[in-house]
């Protein structure tokens, strides 16, 4: 059984013809081709396939397409239009953050949430945040100096 | 009579009459004990009204099959019985054949094994006649006479009718036979002597039959046959006695079984199902979930999945009129549900051990939110769900240990099970934060405990 679907992705509109619990993930990645976000452990435990449904990061590989409705949807290809994902880019850049990158979009995902909700996050704040997202390379220092320094807007 | 058993008396001497005394005492308490637990109200016995035979019931017949089926073969009308009295989710190993037996009860006393009831020959049900059959369902005695424990829930299928076990019996014979031997039952004494069952049988389940209520409506007859007879809801739901017996005195007032908890389903409006409306009740029972109520595991999950929502929705209403129709009795449990918890991680109950937290926010807040309101679904909720607010945290252990798998609306709804991924003392720690931030109470579940749960859900 197949449903269409109008999905707000990035500021625009996509049709979609898909089966209603088709997770979002397979959308943005298979049938819109957004392939920045992407999939890791597809149980909703790693974070690499975040993106944000009206601002909440959601784990995209267990949300059912059907459940997005009228909520604007963000990904990576999206986020440097926000403030909070601009900033945090541009961490990225200075600090030199990525290592492989695979779980990159997802951490940038978290990343500016976590800013537009804690403009000035502690250690303790970013552990509840982020700690989510896996990184298999180890880069969780840099991950956390990127979001200190994305908050103090001096990476631009 | 009376003045030679006073000179008797008299004539012992003062410690035996003292020993005398003593010992008729212990023999009245010993008697009012067995009275009491022979005495045992039936499953039926709360609700006032005549009780008449089923040929003398004037009302449509409430038990067999939906009107939809009416006109079926025997094997199909088999088939929707089996499903309605659940007996596969029991009959099957884990990871095994359907049907095919070797799931294990741990008990305090030992281990028993369900049965293998394929048509197989040698293991299975080919053999059985169908008086022999009849006697194994309706009265827990095996094919060679032997006792059956109550993990066989005769007890309510006793009142199952013989043509409904008979037509049950067709159906598993069209299935394909497996040649599986059941594995020895591991009893302590005196719990391995299969012969203390007939005793137990005939003081606590005698076979007697259902009997429809005269004075009830045909919708709340049939609820009650498929409740007390088919599903057998008490069999989890009621506590059972001293000697293991369901004990109707505090009939669905909730109860563990198999390592996990199963609540209260009486009318009570704190502890109990008593403010959850109808439509709350069937969406339960259809799909596992009703909003702000939680989500079915375990157990129930498994009712719902291979039983509830499998039966036509008249016999769902039905069932759901019954229990309700069930009086309120009211459990040790918090009275109010806790609202739900803070956005932010710093704000809401903390416990003494920061484990927990650690694990909440790696492991589960990207589905359950700080808040506890789901993120990708409504059924990932856990505000308003009695498991978080129920302080033993027995189902959260359990929840945590084996995960979750539920057909929602919007399609399959997964929790991943954490049981292999973490340590005893993880999971207790995960457990006390879950209870403490989404419940009414914390729980101070130890390793220990959790340890005996994983060992009572059979892990």
């Amino acid at each position: 059984m197949q449903d269409t679907f109008r999905l707000r992705i990035n500021g625009e509109v996509h049709a979609v013809t898909v089966p209603p619990d088709m997770p979002l993930l397979w959308v943005l990645r298979d049938v819109i081709g957004l392939t920045g976000t992407k999939f890791g452990c597809g149980i909703a435990q790693c974070g690499a396939c975040t993106v944000h449904v009206d601002g909440r990061p959601v784990r995209s590989c267990l949300l059912p397409t059907s459940a997005v409705g009228e909520q604007a949807v963000t990904t990576i290809e999206g986020i440097g239009e926000t403030k909070e994902g601009a900033r945090v880019q541009m961490a990225w850049l200075a600090l030199e953050v990525i290592q492989c990158g695979y779980c990159q979009s997802g951490q940038i995902m978290s990343a500016a949430a976590l800013l537009a909700q804690t403009p000035a996050p502690d250690d303790a704040d970013i552990d509840a945040a982020m700690a989510g997202n896996i990184c298999r390379c180890g880069t969780y220092l840099r991950i956390r100096a990127a979001i200190k320094l994305a908050a103090s807007g001096d990476a631009a | 009579m009376m003045r030679s058993a006073v000179s008797w008396f008299e004539r012992l001497g003062r410690t035996r009459q003292i020993l005398a005394i003593a010992g008729a005492a212990a023999l009245v308490v010993l008697l009012a004990a067995a009275a009491w637990l022979v005495g045992v109200p039936g499953a039926m016995d709360f609700a006032d009204g005549r009780k008449v035979a089923l040929a003398d019931y004037p009302g449509a017949d409430p038990t067999g099959v939906p009107a939809a089926l009416a006109g079926a073969g025997l094997v199909e009308r088999g088939e929707y019985l089996a499903r309605a009295a659940d007996c596969v989710v029991c009959h099957t190993g884990p990871g095994g054949v359907p049907y095919a037996g070797g799931f294990a009860f741990t008990l305090p006393f030992g281990t028993i094994y369900s049965t293998n009831i394929t048509p197989d020959e040698e293991t299975g049900i080919g053999q059985y006649t169908d008086a022999q059959f009849l006697a194994a369902v309706q009265r827990g005695v095996g094919r060679h006479g032997e006792g059956l424990y109550p993990a066989m829930p005769y007890t309510s299928y006793g009142y199952m009718t013989d043509a409904d076990i008979l037509a049950i019996k067709a159906y598993l014979l069209t299935l394909e036979p497996v040649r599986a031997p059941s594995p020895e039952a591991r009893l302590a004494f005196p719990f391995n002597q299969r012969w203390l069952m007939h005793v137990w049988s005939a003081m606590f389940a005698p076979h007697k039959g259902f009997m429809p209520n005269a004075e009830k409506s045909a919708e709340w007859n049939r609820g009650a046959y498929l409740a007390e007879a088919l599903a057998h809801c008490g069999e989890c739901h009621t506590p059972r006695n001293l000697v293991f017996a369901i004990d109707n005195r505090a009939k669905f007032k909730g109860a563990v079984a198999a390592g996990w908890r199963a609540y209260n389903i009486t009318q009570d409006r704190k502890t109990g199902i008593g403010d959850w409306s109808e439509a709350d009740l069937l969406s339960y029972l259809s799909t596992g979930h009703a909003p702000g109520r939680g989500t079915a595991s375990g157990p129930m999950g498994e009712a719902i999945d291979e039983s509830f929502s499998l039966l036509a929705p008249e016999d769902r209403r039905a069932l759901v009129a019954y229990v309700r129709s069930v009086p309120a009795k009211s459990s040790a449990l918090p009275a109010s549900l806790a609202p739900a918890a803070p956005a932010s991680h710093r704000l809401g109950a903390e416990t003494a051990d920061a484990l927990g937290k650690t694990l909440f926010e790696g492991a589960c807040v990207s589905c359950h939110a700080w808040t506890g309101e789901g993120t990708l679904s409504p059924l990932a909720t856990l505000t308003g769900a009695r498991a978080v607010n129920d302080p033993s945290a027995i189902n959260v252990v359990q929840a945590i240990v084996s995960g979750d798998h539920r057909a929602a609306a919007g399609g399959i709804i997964s929790m991943p099970a954490f049981g292999g991924a973490y340590s005893d003392t993880e999971i207790a720690a995960l457990a006390n934060y879950v209870t403490a931030r989404f419940g009414a109470a914390p729980s101070r579940v130890t390793e220990k405990d959790v340890a005996s749960l994983r060992r009572q859900a059979g892990g």
